[in-house]
């Protein structure tokens, strides 16, 4: 039980969220574990079993002659051709209770707020406040006094406080975040939020806000019911700005939401497969220790067709034909009741049994996202066969395994091998119906998108791997194009100033404790979608897990994996050919003991300063330092960088990150907090080959409205970057905000400045700006500034267009965006946009935004009309009469689709399954250059 | 009996080709509507009759009697079919070279996995492997090591996808693979299995035709070297053959084709392809010709090949021997020596192909083999660059009859490379007609009813090239049922090309235009055509 005592100037705020790449939601779950699997699970082959059939047998023999009908069968002349255990993994919910609740204390200063929940495990509240009047939903910690003990803060906008064993509630421990698992729970999505002040106008959403009109007269409600309200409507943050004059004082409420632990049960299945010489016959038995009833869905392979058939009869008892596809056999109940068994007797001539579980309507276990596959004997094919053609499968059913998403849009019933073919089929059907012009008609467009998606991401992964080991391929190809391009400058403010980054975590990323592995699992993807550049997490040992309240410098152990398993991955992006930037915090560091005041202000480790270390204007530290060169972080000791024996050491540490590790270059955690000029300092030592620095502050409102000049917010940005001497580059804080108001409210006017230009720091010194438009903190589960919903792919057709660094957030990567992002990055890539291009912007209205980038690639967002004539009057856009005609088609699918180069047709295909948000990526065709002028064109 | 309507001209029909949003397929209906177009604009078809030639500078489009026969039920069925079968051209992807690498292993097998699998969903029908001598039979002779081919092979088996074998009895610069250690180590000793020049360079990439029937390897002949490995080959695989497997191609020369290394120099890029040496300066071809010479009555004649020839980088002007006027390669030295050089290159061809097809005619394989697509100079009247090549091929005597010959009687198809290539490609003073050059082949291969597979000659990925390709296999010329694509690999699937290429294939599979767009008229003028052209075939 977490007591918090609230004070009536607070909004307090819980905060969990889910990854931006959620699985679809389920109906009745308030609090959604970001980490639930769709139905269809997956089972992992017991290890040690592959490769070696037959040496881990868990198949009960007895169990065997002991049901009826077999002994006949098995008591003949037979042999184990076949075994095999699977270990399967079923969900289990578990259903429990979030309770929040606030007493008023009779003075009406002070409240007291208990979060509980009853569901065992380690829970954790992450939490912050927002104050009154504050803009946006930004977080802040709350003040000291309000902590509860045992409170850690996060950065410098939340805290997170460990439930202590509750006093009143005797059957569990209270929690929101299971640190088990790693799960987050949240409030429908987005973080619960607890009024502390009372709104008149408060609409009605908020968690416990119906009673001050009047439904709750007051006191401690106990009533549950009011979930229901709670959900009823989104809360919108103006409401709350502009209501905030009317506050009430606080009262009390309590009440209760059900929360749903998922977890993962273990169970295994057993195969067998016998073959009996004499009868000709195959004999299969099926074992399990799944609880309930388990049905086999199965058919069987002929020959070397991958096609589901149907074996002749007898089948087991309880079988069932499936539509002609298939069979469903029941299995028995074994005596004992834990599990079930079922044997299955199939002639000659079969070359495998195939099958997936079905344990009810909505839950099938199948074999890593596809069948399970057994091989069958037939009486040709040796034991070494089977065992081989089985590996071999294995091998393919993985590489199979996005297929799965395409089963289950599709009919889940039909979920068979015949898949492969299916596609061959649909991409016929494909082209067919295209040109045949009845796509209005065509089914399973998902289907079709999902093929196409395929074969990219197959094409992107065989060229990543011959790429990585044919390097001179490419180096020879470049030499011929070499004469026309200027030699590449490499500065670390810039890098080749070709880069595309990769924001390579998300906040999520150190609860596995083996990010590092997960990731050099897909460096060779990332090289495929064109990253030049990964950021990779904060590798040094540190209080919060996350990495940025950094303690020993020199131990690179972390959440996120050890220092061995940093060294591969960093070779292994190396070998893709992307280079790697490590986040390295030198504003603050945590310290690992106390002075004699018992203020945490000694370092420990190899660096192990003293308080002559640590920034003297921040009174919870009693540094003895000189004062902070920049703002102050006040979760941790701020370093004082002007430390002649700190800078060395920092040097040094940075040149060992270099040499050890083999970082390439440095994200700078909060700049803000010391002077530029150390920071070229320390480049000039570490000489990295880019570097870029998060220098975040607020942009200017004006009553709640983002201004639109927001020169004051860049200039403070290109302020920094000049203190450097533009050895780095920064985070165009002030594009993202803008883009944040253009976006939402459709005022893309925003997007070009009083001088035309564009109006973030991308406008003011493009070579230094490292245009984002997510990290892990503005969103991420944490959310503290998140990107608008839905409009992500206008934010990256609009950065990815344009001049400066584009960083592309880890989140953004792995999700639907997948391949527009793709799209957007080849284009980049072709039309070799680089940090220095130049933007001439054609219209910044209220409804649409168009520019054209080096006069090679033109640009639309926004769901306003864009007249490609008015374009070609600026000269810039070379576009030919009859293109222009195609595009005011009224049916432009068909025929630009012949101009098309391949990447466009997965953003027809966006086209066409969502009406509402189009991608239109244009070749014009006649254009004499290798790839002529690239239209982007994302409507809002 | 066929009929070869001669086009009015070929800027037209490019015309065409590029508005039309459908690219011309191989479907009848098609090609009726071309060759009604032609009729209607300039011939009459009993002039076409007298037209109907093999001629390089004007595009053909040929109907065979069995297409006419069936082009009334076609024109029927059009009404109410708008889209054509796919499966008309036969697509197929080279693996990469190095699929199979020297310690014979798959070389990045998770790559090609992917590729393959890629390649699946796009809708294309195979893949071709090379199978090289010196990895499968690298140690010792007779000692065949078929692992990894055979891991490809069943790769390939467990995708659905058809498998075209070459067996390659040649060396690769790049990547490297050699000729097996054994071979190599007897050319040591024995340097005169390798083709020579004239200053007594060697090509040590394959061995010298002249040594074809010579006990040089430990006692065997390198034929019955090939033999043994084509038995080999068919043994090992016979479980393939057919169902995985369906074309065969067996190597004649370097990189498989049947010529001489005439270019074998390292060529600089950007300088202009030379015209290549002759390469018959081995101690067996010079014997060879010494008594070729003898018996012909001019023993003089025998004693090396042309003094006068250009060297490698050199432009025919140098030397004189194939001086536009009154070249030596004109006068009746000129047309012993080339002939004689042409014939031994024919003899191997045959000889091999005997080989290959004895070895497999009891197996249900298409049997093929490559030839080369001389193109560079090809505009000079004598066509330097195929005659050292070996072809002898110039303005006054076709040198590819004798070749489809051979064809046509082991029924071994032909493959022809630089489907890709058009003129436009090549700067004029290049002299070089790749596409000229193709018509030509072609034709002969047509007239001795040798059927033609294609492959491109670069992988480039530009829109060009794929045009091209298209035109070759969609367009009037319908000898091609099969083609080839090389080869996979980085840049195959890079994102410069792979848009290209899938483009490319979707394209393929396109469907002819609808009916309604053709003009109303056209149902009559097909089925007068097709009536008149039933008279014709009977007269």
């Amino acid at each position: 039980m977490s007591v918090v005592t609230t004070d009536p100037r607070f909004l307090l705020l819980h905060h969990h969220h889910r990854r931006a790449t959620c699985f679809k939601p389920v109906p009745k779950l308030q609090l959604v574990s970001q980490r639930r699997l769709p139905f269809h699970l997956n089972c992992r082959q017991t290890p040690n079993s592959r490769g070696n059939v037959g040496t881990r047998h868990s198949c009960p023999l007895n169990a065997l002659s002991s049901s009826g009908s077999a002994v006949v069968e098995t008591s003949e002349s037979s042999d184990v051709t076949f075994r095999e255990t699977f270990r399967l993994q079923r969900p289990e919910k578990l259903e429990g209770k979030i309770t929040i609740r606030l007493d008023a204390e009779k003075n009406e200063e002070y409240g007291q707020l208990t979060v509980g929940c009853n569901l065992p495990g380690n829970w954790v509240l992450h939490w912050g406040v927002n104050y009154v009047g504050d803009v946006g939903s930004e977080w802040d910690q709350p003040p000291l006094d309000m902590r509860p003990p045992g409170s850690i803060p996060i950065k410098d906008y939340a805290i997170e406080t460990p439930f202590g064993r509750s006093p009143t509630q005797s059957e569990g421990e209270v929690f929101y975040e299971d640190e088990e698992s790693g799960n987050w729970y949240q409030h429908r999505g987005r973080d619960f939020k607890i009024p502390l002040i009372d709104y008149l106008q408060d609409d009605g959403n908020v968690v416990g806000a119906k009673k001050s009109l009047g439904i709750w007269p007051g006191a401690l409600g106990q009533m549950s019911n009011v979930i229901l309200k709670s959900n009823a409507a989104d809360y919108k943050e103006d409401d709350i700005v502009e209501s905030n004059l009317q506050k009430r004082p606080l009262q009390g409420f309590y009440e209760e939401h059900s929360v749903f632990k998922e977890f993962f049960t273990d169970n295994v299945i057993s195969i067998s497969v016998r073959y009996c010489l004499g009868r000709a016959k195959n004999i299969l038995f099926i074992e399990t220790d799944l609880p309930g009833d388990v049905v086999i869905h199965w058919g069987v392979h002929k020959d070397e067709s991958k096609s589901w058939e149907i074996p002749p009869e007898p089948y087991p008892p309880e079988t069932t034909l499936f539509k002609n596809k298939a069979l469903r056999t029941l299995l028995q109940q074994k005596d004992d009741g834990c599990g079930s068994w079922g044997l299955f007797t199939l002639d000659d001539g079969f070359s495998a049994f195939v099958f997936v579980l079905k344990l009810n309507e909505n839950t099938w276990l199948n074999c890593k996202g596809d069948d399970f596959y057994i091989p069958l004997t037939s009486s040709v094919v040796t034991d070494n066969d089977s065992g081989l053609t089985h590996s071999q499968d294995e091998e393919q059913l993985k590489d199979f395994g996005p297929a799965e998403k395409f089963n289950d849009t599709s009919d889940s019933n039909q979920a068979g091998p015949t898949y492969a073919d299916g596609i061959i089929n649909e991409i016929r059907n494909l082209v067919n119906d295209i040109s045949s012009e009845k796509h209005g008609k065509t089914k399973s467009r998902e289907a079709q998108e999902s093929i196409l998606h395929e074969i990219e991401k197959l094409a992107a992964e065989a060229y990543s791997i011959f790429r990585s080991s044919m390097p001179t391929f490419t180096d020879t190809n470049l030499s011929e194009d070499e004469d026309l391009q200027p030699p590449v400058k490499i500065s670390s403010g810039t890098g080749s100033g070709y880069e595309i980054l990769c924001q390579g975590f998300n906040w999520e990323s150190h609860k596995s404790g083996n990010w590092y592995m997960e990731l050099n699992e897909k460096a060779s993807e990332l090289s495929s979608l064109g990253f030049t550049v990964i950021w990779l997490p904060p590798p040094t040992d540190s209080v919060s897990p996350e990495g940025y309240m950094p303690r020993d410098l020199y131990n690179l152990n972390s959440r996120y994996g050890s220092l061995d398993q940093l060294k591969v991955l960093v070779k292994r992006l190396h070998e893709v050919g992307i280079r790697v930037l490590g986040d390295v915090v030198l504003n603050h560091r945590c310290a690992q003991y106390k002075n004699q005041n018992g203020v945490w202000n000694i370092f420990g480790g190899r660096l192990n300063w003293d308080d002559r270390a640590v920034v003297a204007d921040d009174p919870h530290f009693q540094g003895r330092g000189n004062k902070s060169s920049g703002d102050n972080f006040h979760a941790a000791p701020n370093i004082d960088h002007s430390q002649e024996f700190v800078r060395k050491d920092i040097k040094e540490w940075l040149c060992w990150l270099r040499e050890e590790i083999g970082y390439d270059g440095w994200r700078l955690d909060f700049v803000r907090g010391f002077w530029g000029g150390y920071v070229k300092d320390y480049l000039e030592a570490s000489e990295p080959y880019f570097a870029v620095g998060e220098f975040w502050d607020s942009l200017s409102y004006t009553y709640g409205e983002m201004d639109h000049n927001q020169d004051a917010h860049r200039q403070r940005i290109v302020d920094w970057i000049n203190a450097t001497n533009g050895t780095a580059g920064a985070f165009d804080v002030t594009t993202k905000g803008i883009l944040h108001s253009a976006l939402e409210r459709c005022e893309y006017w925003r997007l070009s400045d009083e001088k035309g230009k564009p109006p973030g720091v991308v406008g003011w010194w493009p070579s230094r700006a490292v245009t984002f438009i997510e990290n892990h903190d503005t969103g991420s589960t944490q959310g503290h500034w998140r990107f608008p919903g839905g409009k992500e792919m206008q934010g990256y057709a609009y950065i990815l267009t344009h001049p400066g660094t584009p960083s592309v957030f880890y989140d953004h990567i792995f999700s639907e965006y997948q391949s527009q992002i793709l799209a957007l990055i080849s284009i980049r890539k072709r039309q070799k946009i680089h940090c220095r291009s130049t933007v001439k912007i054609v219209k910044a209205e209220r409804d649409v935004y168009a520019a054209i980038v080096d006069e090679k690639l033109a640009m639309k967002i926004g769901p306003g009309h864009l007249n490609p004539q008015t374009v070609h009057k600026t000269g810039l856009w070379p576009l030919r009469a009859e293109i222009t005609s195609c595009l005011n088609e009224s049916m432009p699918g068909f025929k630009l689709m012949l101009q098309f180069i391949y990447l466009s047709i997965l953003a027809v295909y966006a086209e066409f399954a969502r009406p509402t948000f189009v991608t239109v990526l244009v070749k014009l065709a006649g254009n004499s250059a290798p790839f002529g002028t690239q239209v982007v064109v994302i409507e809002g | 009996m066929e009929v070869s309507v001669i086009g009015s001209s070929q800027v037209n029909l490019g015309r065409v080709n590029d508005t039309g949003p459908c690219s011309f397929s191989r479907n009848l209906n098609t090609k009726i509507s071309i060759v009604k177009s032609c009729y209607s604009k300039r011939c009459n078809l009993g002039k076409s009759q007298n037209l109907v030639c093999p001629s390089r500078s004007t595009l053909g489009f040929s109907l065979k009697t069995s297409a006419s026969a069936n082009s009334q039920a076609v024109v029927s069925e059009k009404a109410s079919r708008t889209t054509k079968p796919i499966d008309d051209v036969n697509l197929y992807v080279g693996l990469p070279l190095d699929t199979v690498s020297n310690s014979n292993t798959i070389n990045h097998a998770r790559a090609i996995a992917a590729g393959l699998e890629a390649l699946k969903l796009l809708g294309v029908d195979g893949v071709e492997l090379p199978v090289w001598w010196g990895i499968a039979e690298k140690e010792a002779m007779g000692k065949y090591d078929w692992t990894g081919y055979l891991a490809v092979v069943e790769m390939v088996e467990k995708l659905d996808l058809k498998l075209h074998i070459s067996l390659c009895f040649h060396a690769s610069a790049e990547p490297q693979i050699p000729l097996p250690q054994w071979v190599s180590q007897i050319g040591e000793s024995e340097p005169s299995i390798y083709f020579t020049d004239r200053s007594g360079q060697q090509y040590k990439d394959c061995l010298s035709l002249g040594v074809d029937n010579l006990p040089v390897l430990d006692g065997k002949t390198p034929l019955e070297v090939y033999k043994d490995f084509c038995e080999n080959f068919k043994s090992s695989f016979s479980p393939f053959m057919g169902s995985t497997i369906t074309g065969l191609s067996t190597g004649l020369g370097p990189d498989g084709e049947l010529r001489y290394p005439s270019h074998h120099h390292p060529v600089k890029s950007n300088t202009q392809c030379g015209v290549g040496e002759f390469q018959c300066y081995d101690k067996n071809m010079l014997s060879d010709l010494k008594h070729h010479a003898e018996t012909h009555g001019n023993p003089l004649w025998g004693l090396g090949g042309p003094h006068d020839a250009p060297s490698y980088e050199q432009s025919p002007i140098s030397g004189g021997f194939f001086a536009e006027n009154g070249g030596a390669w004109e006068n009746p030295y000129g047309d012993f020596f080339l002939s004689w050089y042409s014939s031994q290159l024919i003899c191997h061809g045959d000889q091999v192909l005997s080989v290959a097809a004895a070895t497999f005619k009891d197996v249900p394989v298409t049997l093929s083999a490559k030839i080369p697509l001389m193109h560079s100079w090809s505009k000079v009247r004598s066509h330097p660059s195929e005659l050292t090549a070996g072809l002898y091929n110039t303005a006054h005597r076709d040198g590819y009859e004798a070749i489809a010959e051979i064809f046509s009687r082991h029924s071994c198809k032909i493959i022809l490379p630089g489907m890709d290539l058009s003129d436009e490609g090549f700067p004029t003073d290049s002299h070089s007609s790749p596409e000229s050059l193709l018509a030509q082949i072609t034709s002969s291969c047509r007239k001795h009813g040798v059927e033609v597979s294609g492959q491109n000659s670069s992988v480039s990925g530009s829109s060009k090239g794929f045009e091209q390709i298209k035109k070759n296999l969609l367009g009037g010329n319908a000898a091609v049922d099969l083609f080839t694509y090389q080869r996979m690999g980085a840049y195959f699937f890079s994102p410069e090309h792979f848009p290209s290429f899938s483009q490319f294939v979707r394209g393929l599979n396109q469907p002819i235009q609808s009916s309604d767009d053709l003009p109303v008229e056209d149902a009559e003028t097909v089925k007068s055509l097709s009536a008149t052209k039933l008279q014709l075939q009977a007269a």
